[in-house]
């Protein structure tokens, strides 16, 4: 990565920080006009033409905040789902009006169960044999513990529009399943950045036996392993969003390992900060239990880590 | 700049496809101490001949490539499958890093092409009493005129037995805080007084040693750094050979060690598949952050605990990964009686991988030790009180 662009991915990252950090829920024209939905849709719709590593770190930031918003599903899948398209004029409006903030869409991507973000949304995108369908279906929420998130399920309308993906369908649908695994992936990393931090902080305050429990080996040792799996975490996303970005043919690869990789270290890691936080961490009020119940979630959501490592070991047969 | 390194890429494997020796593993396995050294002494010079022997060292002293050289090399040499220098470890990079950062012209002139004439260095660091806590080190330096007259035992001196010179710490101050009394010295092995007992580790071999000191003399000149500033040049030059040293050797488990792995196993059988993508997974984090820390140290920007955490994960990934070898390997994984000579800690033996990973978790610093650091100097958080 150039020096200009870690530069810029800096200055993402603190305002993403700041705006994030006002409220636990953020709207979606909070979104909207901070630009970030628009992040990936190209400049002549009205978009910052911008590429997934800038998306990777509002996604990054949102899960160290552990916010409650659309941005996965609304602007993550849809505009990469949109940009997969052939152009048309269908696909050109939608892409204007996702970036303008006019439309908010979501994604069936996996299936038209636990369709982020499609509750309240004016157009849902479902995956069809060979094509995409637009279509208003009826949705129906799927509550889940994680409070974070809001899933539902579609019920797709007969009178939908169909468009076709650019190239091989299937090979399109399986970029943009990688492209949902990665900012998973990213969203687990921040979540345990924060974690850590947190924890840290907690550890070194926090007084038992006249010392701060921060100064005892056991803690010490188990915030050292919380460390070293953000370390290799933070390798593996970094490879897997630059190769999503580049399109590169190994992204597939990278994809499965950072989803994989990651998102159990996140649940570890969580469950680490809520073990070493004590009595106050198991409280409703503590919030760790909010990020223990999304890393979890974030441990299903596009694919479990058995099944990334399914895709893995194909290669070596 | 990324055409030139691709076309240093590309010299590089040609380099590797004629010269690494054809079956150097099986010709290698279980042959004795002076095959051993033969071979390694040969693969050094080869390499020294292409210049990829010291490729870390200034330019005017034989090296000379940039970073980004050097892992492409470290890269491309784990890829063909290349012997490793265990040998001249100490030498090419302790004992270099050391001269350089804090030796005398002198020093370098005399010891710097000496090393790329093959001779051998071992390290003699650790004492019984002083492992993990190594600076409270006994071994004692009294200045007698223009000598130091050293008594003491040091420990765990990997190839001490090869060794034609020692980097040797010494207390030259018994009253200074412990850390403000050592000395690091030069010593000629052949010097009257040193001897020299083999220990037999827990795989059967014998690289580990004793060296006892009985009023060893050593020349004044042959102080690296100020007197009683000792410490100092060990932690400075003990850091600089983490980075690509470590490089190296994730490179050679995610090539050879991870082949040997895939090959070994049912890969059809979806639980030994879920754990071989587990495996490769960590490794390729673990190549990644090595190249971070690498360019990091390059850059400036490295974390106090950076290369603890390297040195943490990889120690503790080949101890997992060895282990499964021997899991997969069945009862076959024990009938392998004697490992190649001159691999690196993925030779395909693996229960002799696996016992021998404890020597990766136990030395330089153990992974207790690491996981201090990494808490303390990484995070920030407070020390353990102290003891007394």
């Amino acid at each position: 990565m150039t020096h200009e662009f870690a530069e810029f991915h800096e200055e993402l990252r603190s305002v993403a920080g700041d705006v994030l950090a006002k409220d636990s829920c953020v709207d979606w024209s909070v979104l909207v006009n901070a630009g970030w939905v628009g992040l990936e849709v190209p400049e002549q719709f009205g978009g910052a033409g911008a590429t997934f590593s800038e998306v990777a770190v509002i996604c990054e930031e949102i899960g160290r905040a552990a916010s409650a918003n659309s941005y996965l599903g609304s602007a993550v899948l849809a505009v990469g789902t949109l940009n997969a398209l052939q152009p048309s004029d269908t696909r050109d409006r939608l892409l204007s009006d996702v970036a303008s903030g006019a439309v908010r869409a979501a994604v069936a991507l996996e299936s038209t169960e636990f369709v982020p973000d499609a509750e309240g949304a004016d157009r849902v995108l479902v995956i069809a044999d060979g094509g995409l369908a637009v279509a208003s279906p009826a949705v129906t929420p799927q509550p889940v513990l994680d409070e974070t998130r809001r899933l539902a399920t579609v019920t797709a309308d007969d009178g939908a529009e169909m468009l076709q993906f650019e190239g091989d369908h299937a090979a399109a649908v399986r970029r943009l399943l990688d492209r949902a695994a990665v900012a998973v992936a990213c969203d687990s990393l921040g979540l345990c950045e924060a974690m850590l931090s947190a924890t840290v902080g907690y550890a070194k305050v926090r007084h038992q036996f006249g010392r701060p429990i921060g100064s005892f080996q056991a803690v010490k040792h188990a915030c050292a392993d919380m460390q070293v799996s953000i370390a290799v975490s933070r390798q593996l996303v970094s490879a897997a969003v630059e190769a999503v970005a580049a399109e590169r043919p190994d992204a597939a690869t990278a994809a499965a390992m950072a989803k994989s990789y990651v998102c159990s270290a996140a649940v570890d890691v969580v469950g680490k900060a809520m073990q070493l936080h004590g009595g106050i961490g198991y409280t409703w009020e503590s919030g760790i239990h909010v990020y223990l119940k999304r890393a979890a979630l974030n441990r299903s959501l596009f694919g479990s880590p058995a099944a990334h490592r399914k895709r893995l070991a194909q290669r070596y047969l | 700049m990324t055409a030139d390194l691709n076309e240093f890429r590309a010299s590089v494997r040609t380099w590797c496809e004629e010269h690494v020796p054809a079956d150097w593993r099986r010709a290698q396995t279980g042959v004795g101490d002076e095959e051993f050294v033969r071979f390694q002494k040969a693969w050094f010079a080869e390499l020294h001949s292409a210049g990829y022997a010291v490729p870390h060292w200034p330019h005017e002293w034989g090296g000379g490539l940039s970073v980004a050289e050097q892992i492409v090399l470290y890269q491309e040499l784990a890829a063909h499958d290349a012997p490793r220098l265990v040998l001249a470890f100490v030498g090419i990079h302790h004992a270099a890093a050391t001269l350089l950062a804090a030796g005398t012209d002198e020093q370098r002139q005399r010891h710097l092409p000496a090393i790329l004439d093959g001779k051998i260095w071992v390290q003699g660091f650790s004492e019984p009493e002083a492992g993990s806590d190594l600076a409270s080190l006994r071994t004692s330096a009294r200045r007698v005129g223009d000598s130091y007259v050293v008594n003491g035992q040091k420990l765990w001196a990997s190839g001490g037995k090869h060794a034609d010179w020692c980097l040797l710490l010494a207390r030259t101050d018994p009253d200074a805080p412990k850390r403000k009394g050592i000395s690091y010295f030069l010593l000629d092995m052949t010097t009257p007084g040193v001897e020299v007992r083999l220990i037999r580790n827990a795989i059967g071999d014998s690289h580990f040693c004793e060296i006892f000191l009985n009023d060893v003399e050593i020349p004044a000149a042959n102080l690296v750094g100020a007197e009683n500033a000792g410490w100092q040049v060990a932690q400075a030059t003990l850091g600089a050979e983490r980075g690509l040293t470590m490089l190296e050797l994730a490179e050679r488990l995610g090539n050879a060690g991870f082949r040997w792995l895939v090959e070994a196993s049912p890969v059809d059988d979806p639980i030994v598949a879920d754990r071989l993508a587990q495996f490769e997974t960590e490794i390729t984090g673990l190549r990644g952050l090595c190249r971070k820390v690498v360019e990091d140290n390059e850059a400036g920007t490295a974390g106090p605990a950076d290369a603890s955490i390297v040195k943490l994960y990889y120690s503790e990934l080949l101890q997992r990964l060895t282990d499964f070898g021997v899991e997969i390997g069945g009862m076959a994984a024990h009938t392998q009686l004697a490992k190649p000579m001159s691999s690196g800690w993925e030779s395909g033996s693996w229960m002799l991988d696996f016992i021998g990973s404890w020597e990766w978790t136990i030395p330089g610093g153990s992974s207790e030790i690491q996981r201090t650091i990494i808490a303390e100097r990484g995070l920030g958080l407070p020390r353990e009180p102290s003891a007394v």
